[in-house]
């Protein structure tokens, strides 16, 4: 659990600079913010799963 | 393309940058840029303290016994771009540490990866705040 809630922290963090350095108004760069948000856990968790089957 | 049609940079703008680099958050602060500043700096020094609490350990040309000062080199850069916070640290000798009880702490690889994307992550905002000393950026 606690290896999630890092990771989770760790991808707002990245997406909050990404999703304010991005795109040119504040509607564009909070759905930008969220989809990087989403993109690391989703990237995070299959590569997690694929790693589990690796010995 | 034509040569000689750029602009010339202004030293304000190198003066951000420099100050953006320092101290997180202050580039966009110091052109009024108040949210922006707030959470790009905001996550850049959470990230910093966050990777310090969680026992994570920066880089300096120190290198460990059986390793080259050269690997040092990659992580220290990611490390010094938070600036002042990096550089306060190394005076103070804190979060440098690198001993094998730190290193069995559970959130020990976590803290690194913290301290490191806290400087990725500053030159971004330092970047940020110097386009939009220069004009390139609303």
């Amino acid at each position: 659990m606690r290896h999630f809630l890092v990771m989770t922290l760790f991808a707002a963090l990245a997406s909050v600079v990404f999703g304010a350095m991005a795109k040119d108004t504040t509607q564009e760069r909070v759905v930008y913010g969220f989809k990087v948000f989403a993109e690391f856990m989703v990237i995070g968790l299959v590569l997690a799963w694929v790693l589990y089957f690796i010995p | 393309m034509h040569a000689g049609t750029a602009e010339p940079i202004p030293g304000f703008a190198w003066l951000i940058g420099v100050l953006a680099w320092f101290v997180p958050g202050l580039g966009h602060l110091m052109q009024k840029r108040w949210w922006r500043g707030l959470l790009m700096g905001g996550a850049v020094w959470l990230s910093f303290f966050i990777g310090l609490a969680m026992g994570g350990h920066m880089f300096d040309l120190n290198a460990p016994e059986g390793s080259s000062q050269y690997l040092q080199v990659p992580p220290m850069i990611a490390n010094l771009g938070t600036g002042a916070l990096y550089i306060i640290s190394w005076l103070l000798g804190y979060g440098f540490a690198d001993d094998p009880a730190q290193a069995a702490r559970a959130t020990y690889e976590y803290g690194n990866t913290f301290l490191l994307i806290a400087g990725l992550m500053n030159y971004l905002t330092m970047l940020d705040a110097f386009d939009i000393a220069v004009g390139r950026k609303p």
